[in-house]
This record gives structure tokens, C-alpha cells and sequence, in this order.
């Protein structure tokens, strides 16, 4: 057909749409704020703002996946303190090396992941269900294993410079952007090769775009979920372990409503709910709205109350751009 | 019979309280076109969903390529080299058609975890070369119509290197023209020695594809015949079990000269340009044209489920406002989807409920409460003058067959008192002994006076019911016919009448 | 059919729950953190496990059970009961905002019929139904950590709050030298210690220290991380920040958080509230000025002997105030304050 091309590109550019329109709002904050208070746009307050991103982000890469898949994951912010506890344990009160904490708390989070996995892939439990229970799990356990008192990494001061040390700023002097930074960005590069590139992520867009083609095609799609599941909870206990670092402690109270923020990230970025579509570049610009956000009404003095009902506005408008350009 | 390719026999199988199959019986050889005919619930689907491993038979054999095989599951049939191409299209919508023809066995570089996307694009090219087809591997599922979707699922089930291709239906939702796309592929892999096995109710498709048939009726096997040897009517009266003349026009009715549904300018975006059309009292409008000539959205705009950026439409000669489906049930128009599982009726209630929908406060008594009694009285009637097959008018919509689905969303909107009644494919999907059912329907309610307009793509239905055509293509009107100047030739004149490009 | 109807009924109850424990969420524990969740079972195994026994009873409910500072309060009661021989139970709700459970518990306390019920409310007026019936069944209610509206409690045992933080306002006015610009991290806007401490800061300085300008108070719902980034938004907004003021344990870590990683060590005076390790430390090694502290053992000890006088007739005041500390690195070690200090 002649028409094929023409509209392919118009519709590979309704598909970016998203994203595009979530950068020009990213610039547009950064333009009102940096003319509102001559206190944003300043190289200490931008390092502020990416360091602030760092946690939400990586819960965000993370829970992009699993909404790609038509799912989701309301576990995340507890799994993050779950996986925050394991590693304090290791590292505190066992005494065992940083790196062997740090392993410990990536692989509580895998773990938890994993049995979400398991849970919606076998017993065919929604995975809102699924993971809500998942929620309250972990933050029982994290309770429990802490015996309720935070676990503090004074001790060993070399696990703070995970998250709060420089080497950017030990490269090049002045320059002294956090790792915490560091690691969200390559955590996200690590994501979109995954996503982009890999079977798992073929399969992550497979599962969300008609699960049942899938598994007519012969593809084992409950495996393919249970690794998706374990993905996600891989990222969140990398948050659970840049939190620990970068509070020097671990905090068994703290997580929940963590999983809303970074949902909402995703959805700004243009990650669909009904699953099939999602980015990671937009998940990352959906993260940096939400703390450019709180930063600059922050230093503007805006009443803090009005910050929630303006966040909660952004993603409303950003689900409706979606539905209206899908319509189209 | 030493020859087939694939023999099954004796095959049973059961679902709880239905015997889905008895003594079931197939024989296919290479190199042929193998019709499986039979009513909805026949039993064709059941018997080729075991041959391809979605269902377990509960008895009989599989004998392929001489020796008797197990088919655990899909997996299984695939790597026999048996593929299907479903009724239901399951395609990855958000995926590219290469991905999607490579699904589950995508080449991988590194270390067998990364894709080798370029591998996957120049496989389906290959593929597509052979099948002499034009479409880029790079496209995204999302923007093929659906006759190209068709396209890419026969692809995909090429690419397994199948010696048996089964089609459930390949055509229900293809314009002639795609049609005959279709079946010049299906000639061509007949000709390279693959078994086919094509179902369809498009009975008058046999001669030109099929080389022999099987024929089913109630889980049973029928009789195997030469497709030269029997004419359409002995065909169908074995499907049936009984003799009807469907092929006979019904004389259309002069329609009377109020009009009582009047569009003027309708236009919307790149998908409806500047239609206009009158409809009067007790006519039947065929509304014709090719898959994505844009009827369905005309439709869609007439009653009000797309917003339209110009036009005017009169009911009864008034103009009205109508910018939502709810506006256009108060004005008595009534549309009956394509898509009626998405659509058309509420499945999981029943057919009370589905009834009284649409006009649900006619049944309601004070604060909200539902008169039971009385929506229980009016489905048993419509039930009873729809001749409607149902235990009872408890019965889950989604446990009727299509036909009978059909005539409760009929019911539907003569319960909300409608006095026009948009069609959209009536008989897509039902069965021949419904269809004729659903014309007679069709015809009863033009003589009572209600205006209709049917979409259908299927001409020989266009004709035979249609009172006057109009004729659409690229979401213009291209051509208006009154039936007795009506042809096949002519109406598909008009449907390739495209807008010249300036 | 049956398993399809069940289900969609356990979605419902689910989708309630989240619901309720989305609304719950944000409001946290007055004395500390964020408040974790459920240990009131362990709380009610004790209460199930205390035995029948000929001594009084007195049963107490506090706002959470969890958090050390609950703890703390929870230990000054078992150590009063043991010296007065008598028999407590003591139960909470999982965070501060269960208002409903808290109702509940104080319920199958009634339930219990103990001799004299010890209560912090966390909606003063929801209680008062209840509070009547123990009036009615003879069952004294003593007050603690904060008041109920109604004349019922015999007594209140409680920190005031509005003269810890005025306190806390002197410490700050005293070091910044009585001028300058101060911000506030406060836990919430909602409960009554976060605005107890926050007026109670607010007013002293407007009243006393005329050139200190307060130029934000923002609330950080006592998360840790969330606490931090305000402070450093608020840092970076008014680089001439002289002192800033965090209203609890999660808030005052925030600052201090805030403070290092802007690299203001010594710039700026950080004055907190309550204990924990990090605010101790920080007090210690002086990159916290000071912190108040209140008494949770003294809240425990003095609810269940006032509940024991009001068991045996004894006339009580209307309030008891269980005092406050002033506490910085030359006194936390004293033999005054060191017992108030949890880690």
C-alpha cells in the first residue's frame, strides 16, 4: 500500500510523542524555576536535584518493566527497606565485607522479586494482589529483622562513599557529583539494554502487547514473568542498598509510598498501564520531573501541600495526553 | 489413503456437559486445499485445536506422514510442522511484524541473550520475497489493517517450514480484493506440496480454492467429497441436515419516501470526508467498500461514538445534535457493532439483562429499583419473536452461539424503540442456517417500517438484501446504486475509486 | 462460580484496605520516624498471656508500640507496675494515623474490665464514646503523651510540647547570636506534636528574638530521605541560614543530613528532638548543637502510678508534666539525662 510508509512515521513519532512532551516539560520547570529564584540554577542545586532522583529512579527503571508488562508492582518501596535491613545485617551486625552487604541486599531484592514472580506466574494471582501482599511482607520483615531499631553503618565508613563519595570529583577536581548519581544513570543505561536489546525485554513488550499470542507462539510466558518479577526487585534492592548508603543507616520504617512515586515516573515518561509501551529514557525524565518538581517548589517556598496535588495533577495530564494520543 | 499427509480418526473429545467431538475424522493430503465445512459448533475448531496441541483428544489416533504422533501442545505441532493461522488474530500489536513472525525462536548474537534484530528483519524479508508480499519487516503490527495482519500471520506460520497449514477463517475479515491476495499464496504453497486446510463460511469461496471437503455437523463427521462433484446447496443441506435455498434474492421493497435519517457534510480528520446520505422508512441501506474504507467509522460518527469535526444530521427532518452514543439512542438510532464480543453485548449478563439495557429506564420503578417482572416479560417476548435459542433468559450472553448473540443485541435496540438500525457485518462469524435466519430478521424489520443500514463486506449479502448501496472508499462516498442497477462489477467499480493524489 | 464471587469479594476487602493504608501512610509517629507496622499482635499475645491474678490491672494504650520512644514509655510503666504490684498490658496500633484500630484495642480493653485504663489518644474526640462507658463501668482513665477533650481522664501525663520547642527556640536564639534567618523540618502539620512544636518554636521566637526570621517550615512526614532533600531544597534557597530547627528524630536527621552534604559543617546550627544513635552521635561530635528530650520512661512510670492512685481514690491534678531536657555534648553523659537517651 502507498500509504504504509507515511503513516508508519508519523506513528513511530506519536510513539516518542510522550517522551518529548515529558523533556519540554522537564525544560519549561527548569526555565520557571531558574527565572523564579536565582537559587535553582546553580551547580550545588542541580547535583542536589540528581542526587534526590537517584532512589526513585532506580525503583522506577525497575517497575517499568513489569508495567510494560500489563503489570504491577506495589512492592518496591517496602522490598527497597527489606533489602536495606538484609544489607545492614551483613555488613553491621555480622560483620561480613561491604561487598558480601551489598550482594545481600541486591539478592533480598531479586528474591522478593522472584517470589512475586512465582506467586502471579503460578497461582495466577493479579499482580496487584500479589504484590500488595508482597508490600506488607517485606515490611514485616524488615521490622522483624531489624528488631525495629535502624541498623547503622558507622562502623565501616567506606559503605557511605557507595552512594555518598565522588569519583567523578576525584577525576576531575570541583566536580564533585555523588556516585548515587553515577549509579542511576548506568543503572539506567543497563536498563535500556536490556529492554532494547534483549530477549527478556522482547518478551517484557510481548507479554504486555497479547500474553496469549505469546504463549501460542510457543513462548514459556510464566518464565518469562517470574523473570521480569525478579528484575524488577533486582532494581529495588539496588534502592535499597544507594538508601542505606546514602543514610548511613537503614531505616526499617521508611519504603512505603515510595512505589507511587516511582509508578508515577514511569507514567509521566509515557510507560503505559495497559502494558505494550513504555521507555526507559522517559522514566527517567518522568523521575527528574518529580524531584525538579519538589525542588523548586522547595526553594520557591511553595507550601508543600500544593506540591502533592501539583504531582498528582502531572500524572493525570500525563495519562490523558496518552489516551489522546492513542485516539488519534 | 496411503498418500495423506495427515489421517485423524476416531478422535474424541469431551468439555464438561459438552461432547465437543465424536468419531471425528480428517484426512489431508499434500498439495491440497482441504475445506472443513460445518455450522458453528460443529466441531471444525475443536478438531483442528487437537491437531495443532491446544486440546488433548480424549480417544482416536493422529496418524502423520504415516506414523502415529502424540500432540502434547503447541510447541509440539510446530516443530512437526503443523502450523494454524486462528480466527482471532494474536499478534503483538506494540511489536514490529518481524518480531512478531519471530517470537519464541528469535536469533540471538553474544551471549545468547542479546537479539540479532537484523538476522530477524532480513529472515522476514526473505519470507515475504517468496510470498510476493509488500510489506516492510520494520512496521509496527499496530498500523496494518487487518487483512495485513491476516498477511503476517500466514507468514508466520510459513516461516515454520509448515507441510500442514490450517486456516480458521482467514477471510472473515478480508475485502475481495485481499482476498484473492490471499488465495493466490494458497495456490502457491499447494502448488509446493503443503496440505491446507481452509475454514470458512464463505461457501461461495469453495470453487475457487478448495479441492475437496469435509464435512461436519454437531461434533459428528459427515462425508469427504470432490468439490467438483456436489453444488453449494447439497453442500449446505449436509452441513444443515436440511434443504435451504439461500442463494435466492428476496425482491426488495420499494422503500416509502419519508426520510428519516438525513446526514449532510460529514467529516471527520482523514478518516470520513463530506458524506451525505438519506435513509428513509423501511429501506435497507447497503453500505459497501473494501476493509478500511472507512464505514465502520462513518457509522461510529453517525451514532455518535467519534467525535466529528463538521456535518449535520436531521432526524425526521429536524436537525439534532448527537456527540454521544447516549444522544443517538434518544433520537431512536441504534447501532450494532462488528465487534460484537468488544462491543455489542454485555457477555457476562444475561440475556435479561443485555435486553434491558439499552433502555434500562423504561424498567425502572422508584429510586433506581429495577422492575423485574417487567424486564423478564419483555425478554421472554423477544426471546420468543427473535426465535432466539436459549435455556432461558438467565442464560450468559457469552454461552450463546454468534447468531443467536446477534439477535439479542437485535433485541436490544427494538426494546429501546429505535427506528434506525445501524448494522455493522451482521453475519460475520454466524453460521449459514443463521444467516438466513438474520436476513429474514433484517427484511421483517424493514417491513415494519424501521430504516436500516448494513455494512457488509460481503457483496453477495450487500445484493441480496440491500434496497439501494452506496458505495465507499478512503472514507468518501465514491457511488450510490439502487439495487436493480446493482452488480458485483460495479460495486467494486466504486470501492477502488481512490482519491486521485494531487 | 462460588471461588469467582469470593474472590471479587477479597479484591474488595483488599482494595479497602489499600485504601485505608494509603490514607494512613503519610502521617507519622510524633516522637521519631516514620512509624513501622504490626507489632500490636505481640502486644496482644501479652495481654491474652497476663494472668488472672488478685492484684489490680490496668490496661494501657498507647499510640503506637513499635517505635522506641514507645518502648521507652512502655518500660516506665512495667517498671512502675512491678514496683506497685500491679498488672499491665500495653498495645497499639501499628502507626499513628489508626485512629479506628486504636478505638478497637481501647474496646476489648473495656472488654477486659480492668481497674483503671491508661490512654494516649490519637483523635481526642473519637475516644470520648468510650471514654463515657468507662466512666459509667467505674474504670478511672488516666491520660498520657497527650490530652483528650473531655473532663473524663482523671489525670494527663504528658510532655508540653509547646514549651519543649519555645526551650529548643531560646537554645537556637542564644547560639545564632539572637539574629539571623532559621528554617524548620517538622514531621507533620497534622498531629498534634508536630504542631504543638512547631507554634511552640514559631511563638517563642516572634515573641522573644524579633530579629531571627523564620523564612520556611516545611514537613517531611518524618521519612529520613525525604526529610533531607527538603532541608538541602531549603539550604539552597537561602544560603544565609543561620539555624535550623528539626521537630523529631526522622526530621532532625534530615537536617543534619542536609547540612553535611551541602558541605555547611559549622555554618549551620542544627538543634533536634528526642534520641536515636545518628542525633546522639551528631550531638557528640558537636555537628549537632542539641536536642531536646523528653521522658518516655517517666510518661510510662507516671500514667501507671496515677492510675493506681485513681484505682485507691486518691485525689490528682489535672496535668502532669513529665518534664524535658535541654541536652548537647557537655551534659548527655550526666547522670540526669543519660537514663531519658535512647539509642
Amino acid at each position: 500500500m502507498a500509504v504504509s510508509v507515511p503513516q508508519r512515521r508519523l506513528q513511530v513519532r506519536a510513539d516518542a510523542m510522550q517522551t518529548v512532551l515529558a523533556f519540554a516539560a522537564l525544560i519549561v520547570l527548569f526555565v520557571v524555576f531558574s527565572l523564579a529564584s536565582p537559587n535553582f540554577l546553580q551547580f550545588s542545586n542541580i547535583v542536589g536535584i540528581l542526587l534526590a532522583t537517584a532512589v526513585n529512579g532506580v525503583l522506577a527503571l525497575g517497575v517499568t518493566f513489569v508495567i510494560i508488562t500489563g503489570g504491577i508492582d506495589l512492592s518496591i518501596g517496602t522490598v527497597m527497606t527489606f533489602a536495606a535491613v538484609m544489607t545492614g545485617l551483613v555488613i553491621t551486625n555480622w560483620q561480613l565485607p561491604v561487598a558480601l552487604g551489598v550482594l545481600a541486599g541486591l539478592g533480598a531484592g531479586a528474591f522478593a522479586g522472584l517470589i512475586n514472580g512465582l506467586i502471579i506466574a503460578k497461582l495466577k494471582i493479579p499482580p496487584f494482589i500479589a504484590t500488595l501482599g508482597m508490600l506488607n511482607v517485606a515490611r514485616g520483615l524488615a521490622l522483624v529483622l531489624s528488631d525495629l531499631k535502624p541498623v547503622y553503618f558507622t562502623d565501616t565508613p567506606i559503605f557511605n562513599t557507595i552512594a555518598m563519595g565522588s569519583l567523578l570529583g576525584a577525576i576531575i577536581p570541583g566536580f564533585n557529583i555523588p556516585n548515587a548519581v553515577l549509579i542511576l544513570f548506568g543503572a539506567a543505561m543497563v536498563a535500556s539494554v536490556i529492554l532494547n536489546k534483549t530477549i527478556l525485554g522482547r518478551y517484557t513488550f510481548a507479554l504486555g502487547s497479547n500474553e496469549e499470542a505469546a504463549r501460542l507462539s510457543g513462548v514459556n510466558v510464566d518464565r518469562w514473568k517470574i523473570a521480569v518479577y525478579t528484575l524488577t526487585g533486582l532494581f529495588s534492592g539496588l534502592a535499597g542498598v544507594l538508601i542505606a548508603s546514602r543514610l548511613n543507616s537503614a531505616q526499617p520504617a521508611l519504603g512505603q509510598g515510595y512505589e507511587l512515586d516511582a509508578i508515577a515516573a514511569a507514567v509521566i515518561g509515557g510507560t503505559s498501564l495497559s502494558g505494550g509501551e513504555g521507555s526507559i529514557l522517559g522514566t527517567i525524565i518522568g523521575a527528574f520531573i518529580i524531584s525538579t518538581l519538589t525542588n523548586g517548589l522547595r526553594i520557591l517556598s511553595v507550601p508543600q501541600e500544593w506540591q502533592t496535588v501539583v504531582t498528582g495533577a502531572i500524572v493525570i495530564i500525563a495519562v490523558y495526553l496518552d489516551i489522546v494520543r492513542r485516539r488519534k | 489413503m496411503d498418500n495423506a499427509l495427515v489421517l485423524m480418526e476416531g478422535i474424541e473429545k469431551s468439555f464438561p456437559g459438552v461432547q465437543a467431538l465424536s468419531q471425528g475424522y480428517l484426512e489431508l493430503r499434500p498439495g491440497e486445499v482441504h475445506a472443513l465445512l460445518g455450522e458453528n459448533g460443529a466441531g471444525k475448531s475443536t478438531l483442528v485445536k487437537i491437531l495443532t496441541g491446544i486440546y488433548q483428544k480424549d480417544a482416536g489416533r493422529i496418524v502423520y506422514k504415516g506414523q502415529e504422533v502424540e500432540i502434547p501442545n503447541p510447541r509440539t505441532a510446530q516443530d512437526l510442522g503443523i502450523s494454524i493461522v486462528h480466527q482471532e488474530l494474536n499478534l503483538m500489536p506494540h511489536l514490529t511484524i518481524a518480531q512478531n513472525i519471530f517470537i519464541g525462536r528469535e536469533p540471538r548474537k553474544g551471549l545468547r541473550f542479546v537479539l540479532d534484530e537484523q538476522e530477524i528483519n532480513a529472515k522476514t524479508q526473505q519470507l515475504f520475497d517468496m510470498m510476493h508480499l509488500k510489506l516492510a519487516p520494520r512496521t509496527k503490527v499496530a498500523d496494518l489493517t487487518v487483512a495485513k495482519q491476516q498477511m503476517v500471520e500466514i507468514a508466520k506460520a510459513l516461516s515454520f517450514n509448515s507441510q500442514v497449514l490450517i486456516m480458521d477463517e482467514p477471510t472473515a475479515a478480508l475485502t475481495d480484493t485481499e482476498i484473492q491476495d490471499l488465495f493466490r499464496i494458497i495456490r502457491q504453497l499447494r502448488a509446493k506440496g503443503v496440505g491446507i486446510v481452509h475454514i470458512s463460511h464463505r461457501l461461495e469461496e469453495l470453487r475457487q480454492i478448495a479441492d475437496r471437503a469435509t464435512i461436519m455437523r454437531d461434533g459428528r463427521y459427515i462425508n469427504t467429497v470432490q468439490i467438483q462433484d456436489v453444488t453449494i446447496p447439497q453442500i449446505i443441506s449436509m452441513m444443515v441436515g436440511r434443504t435451504i435455498y439461500e442463494a435466492t434474492p428476496e425482491a426488495p421493497e420499494t422503500a416509502d419516501q419519508n426520510v428519516v435519517l438525513e446526514v449532510r457534510n460529514l467529516s471527520r480528520g482523514r478518516v470520513l470526508k463530506d458524506i451525505s446520505f438519506q435513509l428513509r422508512r423501511g429501506e435497507i441501506l447497503g453500505v459497501a467498500g473494501l476493509v478500511g474504507a472507512g464505514r465502520t467509522e462513518m457509522a461510529r460518527a453517525v451514532f455518535g461514538a467519534d467525535p466529528i469535526d463538521s456535518g449535520e444530521t436531521y432526524v425526521a427532518g429536524k436537525k439534532v445534535s448527537i456527540k454521544s452514543p447516549s444522544d443517538a439512542v434518544q433520537h431512536g438510532i441504534g447501532y450494532l457493532s462488528e465487534d460484537r464480543k468488544r462491543y455489542g453485548a454485555a457477555l457476562g449478563l444475561d440475556v435479561e439483562a443485555n435486553i434491558a439495557l439499552s433502555a434500562f429506564n423504561k424498567f425502572l420503578k422508584y429510586l433506581g429499583w429495577v422492575d423485574r417482572p417487567k424486564t423478564r416479560s419483555t425478554a421472554q417476548h423477544f426471546v420468543e419473536a427473535l426465535a432466539i435459542k436459549t435455556p432461558s433468559v438467565r442464560q450468559k450472553v457469552k454461552n450463546l452461539s454468534g447468531g443467536n448473540q446477534q439477535k439479542v443485541i437485535i433485541g436490544k435496540w427494538l426494546t429501546a424503540d429505535t427506528d434506525v438500525l445501524i448494522f455493522d457485518e451482521p453475519t460475520r462469524g454466524i453460521d449459514v442456517g443463521a444467516k438466513s435466519e438474520i436476513y429474514k430478521l433484517l427484511n421483517d424489520l424493514a417491513q415494519q417500517g424501521k430504516a436500516i443500514i448494513m455494512i457488509s463486506s460481503e457483496l453477495p449479502e450487500i445484493l441480496r438484501m440491500s434496497h439501494r448501496v452506496i458505495v465507499m472508499c478512503e472514507g468518501r462516498i465514491t457511488g450510490e446504486l439502487p439495487i436493480t442497477a446493482a452488480t458485483q462489477e460495479k460495486i467494486m467499480h466504486y470501492a477502488t475509486q481512490r482519491e486521485a493524489y494531487i | 462460580m462460588k471461588s469467582k464471587r469470593l474472590f471479587a469479594m477479597l479484591s474488595a476487602l483488599v482494595a479497602a484496605m489499600v485504601l485505608a493504608s494509603c490514607g494512613a501512610a503519610p502521617t507519622t509517629s510524633d516522637q521519631g520516624g516514620a512509624a513501622p507496622a504490626g507489632s500490636q499482635q505481640a502486644a496482644n499475645q501479652q495481654a491474652g498471656s497476663a494472668q488472672a491474678g488478685n492484684e489490680p490491672y490496668v490496661a494501657i494504650i498507647s499510640k503506637g508500640f513499635q517505635h522506641q520512644f514507645w518502648q521507652a514509655v512502655q518500660s516506665g510503666a512495667e517498671q512502675a507496675a512491678a514496683d506497685l504490684n500491679v498488672r499491665v498490658t500495653y498495645e497499639g496500633p501499628e502507626n499513628e494515623s489508626q485512629v479506628d484500630k486504636q478505638i478497637e484495642m481501647l474496646q476489648a480493653a473495656l472488654d477486659r474490665k480492668p481497674q483503671a485504663i491508661c490512654f494516649a489518644a490519637l483523635d481526642s474526640k473519637a475516644a470520648i464514646p468510650l471514654l463515657e462507658q468507662a466512666k459509667a463501668a467505674n474504670i478511672p482513665v488516666v491520660g498520657f503523651d497527650s490530652g483528650v477533650d473531655s473532663d473524663i481522664p482523671v489525670t494527663t501525663a504528658a510532655t508540653d510540647n509547646i514549651a519543649a520547642a519555645g526551650a529548643a527556640a531560646d537554645k537556637m536564639a542564644e547560639m545564632i547570636g539572637g539574629a539571623g534567618e532559621i528554617a524548620l523540618i517538622v514531621h507533620d502539620q497534622t498531629s498534634a506534636t508536630g504542631i504543638g512544636r512547631r507554634d511552640g518554636f514559631v511563638k517563642r521566637i516572634e515573641e522573644k528574638h524579633p530579629n531571627i526570621k523564620i523564612v520556611d517550615i516545611q514537613y517531611g512526614g518524618g521519612d529520613h530521605l525525604k526529610s533531607t532533600d527538603l532541608a538541602k531544597a531549603i539550604i539552597q534557597a537561602h544560603p544565609n541560614l543561620k539555624g535550623f530547627f528539626g521537630a523529631n528524630e526522622g526530621s532532625a536527621i534530615g537536617v543534619l543530613n542536609a547540612v553535611k552534604e551541602t558541605g555547611k559543617e559549622g555554618q549551620i546550627t542544627v538543634i533536634g528532638y528526642d534520641s536515636g544513635k545518628q542525633q546522639l552521635d551528631a550531638v557528640r561530635s558537636g555537628a549537632a548543637a542539641g536536642a531536646i528530650t523528653q521522658d518516655p520512661i517517666g510518661i510510662g512510670r507516671k500514667c501507671v502510678e496515677s492510675a493506681v492512685k485513681a484505682i485507691n481514690g486518691e485525689q490528682l491534678p489535672k496535668t502532669i508534666d513529665t518534664g524535658f531536657h535541654y541536652y548537647d555534648k557537655t551534659n548527655m553523659d550526666s547522670e540526669q539525662i543519660k537514663p531519658l537517651l535512647y539509642e
